[in-house]
């Protein structure tokens, strides 16, 4: 069924390692959500995943394609090429005598992603192949000292010879980075113009990089990884987003792909710097909780999401989400701006084992991703995971799994869950099964709780959001007891960071390194050094940006440009970032506007007690955001009708194992319970793609925006 | 619980053929219960004497249960015996030190090995077939480094065996 007056007009694509989730959404804001497993060919899944949503429109792709304004997507395919190092073979220039630094990662890459454990423990730290071999980096004799002064002029007749043989060689790309080319590029980009001119006299037409042109940030470890992806794993990327929109094209798309990018906007599958979208559909979640609760009007957001393999948590204060200035991502330190998150690599699809010695149980840190677990043999799974005790309990529907698509093998489930955990520990089958679920819910209540106290609040401030696939399922065991102001779980929970990308902006983002320092005994003449410093910054950045919207067909006035900075007190290792007060700066007066803005920011952040004028300031950092409006979901309004759920809504009930016992469960259909509905434990609402358990002790009722409310009773 | 890896996992992971991911996952994860059986044997059909080895001490040296007499004491792959495992296997081996400029530069490029007058470095090779057992970088005045004592008696209790006879 087609209805015009009321189109589908937002796409929004989580393409994650287990499912490819689609989220469409009508210009009323009523929304459906698709899932298909993911596939190699990414393209593939995202069409599956369409049918499948829009099969509960009764509409198909050729149809509502050609309705839609807006897609965005985010994926997993080029961290998978990173971390499974199947990337392009790329060449590296680098200064004279400094080929050995991209393979040492700073010694801090050895470690870096792994547990707190595995930290500690010297024999599992591993340097994982560096992404330019030793044998393709080349070094050329320059150099360039601390304050971008030329020690050494450049030997361009060495950067000749270094591109040729690097493409003799065989590389596919090159990355040139020197030693603070951020603070003076014109190195690099000679460098940069030898190696074109070879790559022409030899009739190659590789991409050539240089670090200045992209991420003119200091830290030269973080700034060459970053580099060096966007040869490695986002030129063939860029390929794949190329055949994702051409298949979409093919049945009538008119729009154009964007991507989610780490920085929390979206941006052009065309972008220069395509790499920002490395990790993204986390963030997608991110976004659409600020969205959300901008509409709810609520300030304080805890956001949790729990997939299969991860949980991922993150802090929306006064409406803001904090960011990383360089993240660290596939176990590589970058210079990518990076929603700030914490992430715990315990899922619902973890895998639970028994540690021999202290006989208890132990979860993950490896889960069993799209195959799900014992219960699904096809999976060639042996090894218990959360989702066997969750079918094991009746927390989840066997013969609905993901909307019916696998067949679940309860008895195999059983038998698996019988003989490694509870034999070994002498329970019974249901106590074993539901020890298991309560130290998933313990760990992620513990995290949950740190997160946030670490950073000085306490839960009775915020408000929880739980989505995620398995965000219903634990959304009681991990907030219970914690005394958040109350537990939001949207109804379309499983394809949330779907419609989080979708209702990002059409943002691009770029940074700069800068070294700004005024004291008290700094002269006006200081303050317009820094100044002019500061506006010739952003002077280049706005020109990189709409450069990036150009690209996307968009003029400069279409452009909303926001200039931003990261301010420190001199001496503190700290910087924060903020948007600027003034669009533009040009005189030295203006220095103390921007000082102000950083002082109100530090005292919201830490403590007004906490602030040290006293010190100077400096900045570190320049920043330019640019957008244009975009299509985005609107949050459906509903009028709220009666308490008591229609009796079409109840579609049957089960047993369900809690607190020790087995209680009957009432089961709901999610779709069919309309605003108003209040709905008292033991029940288990279930819709296709997702499953939400309102335990003994709790209700839950859903208001006009299709939001359900958890509420301890 | 019976063991999560099978002898062959084992074999490989002293030959080094694992992947790494497998690697990383046995040394993080609980050691399952034949693993120090299987890795043993793996070593003992490795080795061409007829001792038992009970323990390793580095890639070409292993604690051994000494055929004649029943001790336990170190002995190289060649066959050579260090001699009993609680004194310092060491101290009977043929020793090099590279306390000079020259020595140093023999494997660091000029004004990249460390000031001998700081830092010496004392190479332990076997005096049967040569091959290097060990190096150690202490101050040129330290004794003579004891690697390891183990404490055979609590390893075989917590294992639950019998221990050796001679421990």
């Amino acid at each position: 069924m087609n209805d015009l007056t009321n189109p589908v007009e937002v796409l929004g694509i989580d393409a994650g390692g287990t499912m490819t989730d689609t989220f469409f959404v009508r210009a009323d804001g009523t929304f459906v959500v698709g899932k298909a497993q993911s596939d190699a060919d990414e393209a593939n899944a995202v069409l599956e995943s369409s049918v499948d949503a829009l099969a509960h429109w009764d509409t198909t792709v050729e149809e509502v394609y050609p309705q839609m304004v807006t897609c965005v997507f985010s994926g997993t395919a080029m961290l998978n090429r990173v971390v499974g190092r199947k990337g392009l073979r790329t060449g590296l220039i680098v200064s004279k005598g400094f080929e050995d630094f991209h393979r040492m990662g700073r010694a801090i890459q050895c470690y870096l992603g792994y547990a707190f454990e595995d930290r500690l423990h010297l024999n599992t730290h591993r340097y994982d192949e560096p992404l330019a071999h030793i044998h393709d980096t080349r070094g050329v004799t320059e150099r360039v000292d601390s304050k971008g002064g030329v020690v050494i002029p450049v030997r361009l007749h060495e950067a000749r010879e270094a591109a040729r043989e690097l493409i003799e060689q065989g590389c596919k790309a090159i990355v040139i980075s020197f030693l603070s080319s951020y603070l003076n590029g014109t190195h690099e980009r000679a460098v940069r113009d030898v190696v074109e001119e070879v790559k022409k006299e030899m009739g190659s037409d590789i991409p050539v990089f240089a670090s200045v042109d992209y991420y003119p940030v200091r830290k030269e470890t973080h700034r060459t990884n970053t580099t060096l992806l966007e040869a490695y794993a986002a030129e063939p990327s860029r390929a794949i987003l190329s055949q994702l929109s051409d298949r979409m094209k093919e049945k009538g798309a008119k729009f154009d792909v964007r991507v989610m990018a780490s920085h929390g906007g979206t941006i052009g599958w065309k972008a220069k710097e395509l790499a920002r979208s490395l990790v993204s559909g986390p963030i997608g979640g991110v976004i659409g909780a600020k969205y959300l609760a901008e509409q709810l009007k609520i300030d304080n957001i805890a956001c949790s999401d729990i997939g299969g393999t991860s949980f991922d948590m993150a802090l929306i204060v006064k409406s803001k989400f904090a960011m990383h200035q360089d993240g660290d991502m596939a176990r590589l330190v970058l210079s990518l701006p990076l929603v700030a998150m914490d992430t715990i690599g315990a899922g619902a699809g973890s895998f639970v084992r028994i540690d021999p010695y202290s006989n208890s149980l132990k979860l993950g840190p490896d889960s069993a991703g799209y195959r799900v677990g014992t219960c699904w043999p096809e999976g060639g799974v042996d090894t218990v995971s959360v989702t066997d005790c969750h079918i094991i309990l009746g927390y989840l529907n066997p013969d609905n799994f993901l909307g019916g698509i696998l067949e679940l093998d309860v008895p195999r489930a059983k038998q698996c869950v019988q003989d490694q955990i509870a034999t070994p520990l002498g329970l019974s089958l249901e106590d074993a099964a539901a020890g298991v679920i309560e130290l998933l819910d313990l760990s992620l209540r513990q995290h949950l709780r740190a997160m946030i106290s670490a950073k000085g609040y306490a839960p009775s401030d915020f408000v929880c959001f739980s989505y995620g696939g398995g965000g219903p399922v634990h959304a009681y065991g991990y907030t219970k007891g914690l005394g958040f102001k109350e537990t939001i779980i949207p109804a379309w929970a499983a394809g949330f960071s779907a419609f989080g990308c979708a209702t990002a902006d059409f943002e691009y983002r770029y940074d700069m390194s800068t070294d700004i320092g005024i004291t008290e005994e700094s002269t006006e003449a200081d303050k317009q050094d820094a100044i002019n410093t500061l506006q010739a910054a952003w002077d280049e950045l706005t020109a990189k940006v709409l450069e990036e919207f150009r690209i996307n067909g968009f003029a400069p006035d279409q452009v909303t440009l926001t200039p931003g900075y990261r301010m420190q007190y001199l001496g503190q290792l700290n910087d924060l970032e903020m948007d600027s007060p003034l669009k533009s700066v040009s005189k030295a007066a203006e220095w103390d506007e921007l000082v102000g803005t950083f002082d109100e920011t530090y005292a919201r952040v830490y403590a007004d007690a906490a602030r040290s004028p006293e010190l100077g300031f400096g900045i570190t950092g320049a920043i330019l955001r640019g957008s244009v409006e975009t299509k985005k979901p609107s949050i459906p309004h509903e009028a709220e009708g009666d308490a008591t759920p229609a009796a079409s809504a109840v579609i049957g009930e089960r047993p369900f194992y809690y607190n020790g016992e087995w209680v009957t469960a009432d089961l709901y259909h999610m779709e069919s319970l309309v605003p108003g509905n209040r709905v008292t434990g033991p029940a288990v609402i279930e819709s296709d793609a997702t499953t939400y358990v309102v335990p003994t002790g709790f209700e839950t009722w859903l208001d006009g925006h299709r939001l359900f409310h958890l509420i301890e009773v | 619980m019976s063991s999560t890896y099978t002898k062959k996992q084992v074999a490989d992971l002293v030959k080094g053929d694992l992947d790494f991911e497998t690697v990383h996952l046995m040394l993080s994860m609980p050691k399952d219960e034949d693993r120090y059986k299987f890795y043993m044997e793996t070593i003992n059909e490795n080795l061409d004497y007829d001792h038992q080895a009970i323990g390793a001490l580095g890639p070409h040296l292993n604690y051994v249960i000494r055929s004649d007499d029943e001790e336990i004491v170190v002995m190289c792959d060649c066959g050579h015996d260090f001699g009993q495992y609680r004194s310092n296997w060491k101290l009977n081996a043929v020793i090099y030190v590279r306390d000079n400029v020259e020595k140093m530069e023999q494997i660091y490029p000029a004004i990249m090995a460390p000031d001998t007058t700081w830092q010496v470095y004392r190479e332990y090779y076997c005096p049967s077939c040569g091959i290097q057992h060990c190096v150690e970088a202490p101050t040129p005045w330290y004794p003579v480094m004891h690697d390891l004592q183990p404490d055979f008696a609590t390893f075989y209790e917590w294992m639950g065996q019998p221990a050796p006879a001679k421990i």
